[in-house]
């Protein structure tokens, strides 16, 4: 039977059988996450299922990262619990200011390629990236994940994305994601798994690939998952990660839709209208004036991000009235900015350099609260009305690059359009 | 397995996300039974006031998207929801029914008034309106997943099978 790579990753993990798109199976679980913002829920949970142990809560990673830092001391009191958990069953803890949860995982080597990863949060879709199953859970998941190991699931549908080509220099995966938003509609994907594979997939790094697997989650996607290629066995030896078990999807597997896009002809993509499918081009929005430019968040706050705002930014001064605010996405994200210039750069063009967590992305730390009237261009994942404090304001979501070359000029501007030094070390 | 459901219809239109059932204004700090008095008010004011516990929600398409909060399904656990009947669901939504012991079935909704009687089967696969003579079938849950549904959800299935054995076989090969 040809299998796609979501029925082969869920069939293993279910005992090594073959299963297809639309069968339940309990399956084996590799790795478990839960973030702040979910743990006052799982823990109730794991408290109602009150397990004599929970033998694998070792193989799970405690994340402190939405509430970074506590606005209040409900909060506070969430990470209080969550440590003490983790110092109790043996989890592995991620401390405020060590990093967003999609990015510490991959980065901690907890999970390899071929693995099934579940996370409290919606954007789990990342693990992908690695050829991992990664998907969205809740409190009562994780209970039955900490005590059995195990998990219930329904085997995804799949479809399959072709990105042809390569994509021309400015135009990154986030203006893949936005376009594929643009046509499937959000939750276009709902209940199915994506897999996206292309020459264009092949020729991006690991820190694009990432971008593209967690985007997936605007599309309703259970799962996105790429190819295991040597840059991917790469990365995860590099991160200390088990050895790869490479999935392919076979010739002939089924899908429910095949999206094909031509790469070279995609420019940059901008979200509007507090809809994260309402997609235009860069240019038709060309103009329009902001007053915040803000980088980082589980979709694009990597490395490869700031590199792209650096090699925007450098030696110039953002727009007088922007305020630009870049929020790494981890410690290690923030550590090799520092060391290869790039927190320099963006400080000295007038950015502000925060810890890393996940920042401005939503309105959670009261941290970045927009006034009446104001516009934010965002690299983050959605633009819901209200998402930064006021429903009064506007947001606008691009790449890392829309976002730089925008905070230069003070309005929306196509990144292809400004002189952009080299900031990719080959 | 589940029997029988029956109640009143309450209608609710579509994309009704879990900020709506439940706004993430109250967390952290409200308890679900004061977010039960104001659960769905944004779309349909007065809706709680009009619920009797073993009503039945009917609702459009994608009912629950947007945040995965569990709590949205506990808040309709406090009202006493008796099942949830929509065109489709968010799967996060989906999930934490199913492990929260509520029963959700996909299907057709059209015709289906406010306050008819509607019956819902779950092991059939089965919604009915008998009044209106509406009689849908839909395709049954999986076993393995009204399982989880008769012990009244995960944590109560995992209580009486805590050594949760894989399947001797997948649904597709019965
Ligand atoms: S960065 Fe934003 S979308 Fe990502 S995990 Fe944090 S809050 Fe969620």
């Amino acid at each position: 039977m040809a299998s796609t790579i979501a029925e082969k990753i869920l069939g293993t993990h279910a005992g090594n059988r073959a299963v297809k798109a639309g069968d339940v199976v309990v399956a084996k679980v590799d790795f478990a996450m839960v973030h702040d913002a979910r743990a006052a829920n799982a823990l109730q949970m794991v408290g109602k299922l009150g397990a004599a142990g929970l033998p694998y809560a070792r193989r799970s990673a405690f994340v402190l990262d939405h509430y970074s830092p506590p606005p209040n001391p409900e909060a506070a009191n969430i990470h209080r619990a969550m440590r003490a958990f983790a110092e109790e069953h043996g989890a592995t803890l991620y401390d405020v200011g060590d990093g967003i949860c999609h990015q510490v995982l991959p980065e901690g080597g907890h999970f390899t390629a071929g693995d099934l990863v579940v996370g409290t949060d919606t954007h789990s879709t990342t693990y992908g990236a690695f050829n991992a199953f990664g998907t969205g859970v809740e409190g009562t998941d994780v209970s039955a994940v900490l005590m059995t190991g195990k998990l219930w699931f329904r085997v995804p549908e799949t479809i399959r994305v072709e990105l042809r080509g390569r994509l021309q220099p400015g135009v990154w995966a986030k203006d893949v994601t936005l376009h594929m938003l643009g046509r499937l509609g959000a939750e276009g994907a709902n209940y199915r798994a994506i897999e996206y594979a292309g020459t264009a997939v092949a020729a991006m790094d690991i820190d694009d690939r990432m971008t593209l697997a967690n985007h997936a989650a605007e599309l309703g996607a259970k799962a996105a998952l790429l190819e295991c290629d040597e840059k991917t066995a790469g990365w995860l030896k590099a991160h200390g990660a088990r050895e790869p078990h490479p999935v392919r999807a076979d010739p002939g597997a089924e899908y429910c839709e095949r999206v094909e896009v031509d790469a070279p002809r995609l420019a940059p993509q901008v979200a509007r209208n507090h809809q994260i499918d309402d997609v235009v081009g860069v240019t038709e929005l060309a103009g329009q004036r902001i007053q915040y430019a803000l980088i980082g968040t589980c979709t694009n706050g990597r490395l490869d991000d700031l590199r792209q705002a650096a090699a925007i930014l450098a030696g110039k001064r953002i727009a007088k009235g922007v305020r630009m605010i870049v929020t790494p996405a981890s410690r290690q994200v923030w550590l090799a900015a520092a060391r290869e210039g790039l927190v320099e750069a963006l400080t000295a063009a007038g950015a502000s350099v925060e810890a890393a967590g996940c920042g401005t992305c939503v309105n959670i730390t009261g941290h970045l609260i927009l006034g009446d009237g104001d516009v934010a261009i965002s690299s983050a994942n959605r633009n819901f009305r209200g998402r930064l404090g006021n429903a009064k304001s506007e947001i606008f979501v691009g790449s890392a690059a829309t976002v730089a070359a925008s905070a230069l000029t003070g309005r929306i501007t196509d990144p292809r359009t400004v002189e952009c030094g080299e900031w990719r070390p080959v | 397995m589940t029997a029988l459901i029956r109640g009143g219809a309450r209608i609710l239109g579509d994309e009704v996300n879990t900020d709506i059932h439940c706004s993430s204004k109250y967390f952290p700090g409200r308890d679900n039974a004061y977010i039960a008095q104001h659960t769905f008010e944004q779309v349909a004011p007065g809706f709680a006031a009009g619920f009797k516990p073993g009503d039945v929600i009917v609702a459009g398409a994608k009912f629950g998207i947007n945040s995965s909060r569990e709590q949205a399904v506990h808040v309709m656990r406090t009202m006493g929801v008796a099942a949830i009947v929509a065109r489709s669901f968010g799967r996060q939504f989906f999930r934490n029914a199913i492990n929260n012991g509520l029963p959700v079935i996909e299907c057709d909704v059209a015709g289906i008034e406010q306050g008819a009687e509607i019956e819902v089967d779950v092991a059939a696969g089965r919604v009915a309106v008998p009044a209106r003579g509406i009689a849908r079938s839909t395709a049954p849950l999986p076993r393995e997943v009204q399982a989880i549904l008769a012990a009244g959800g995960l944590i109560a299935f995992l209580k009486s099978h805590p050594e949760w054995k894989l399947e001797e076989r997948v649904s597709s090969e019965r």
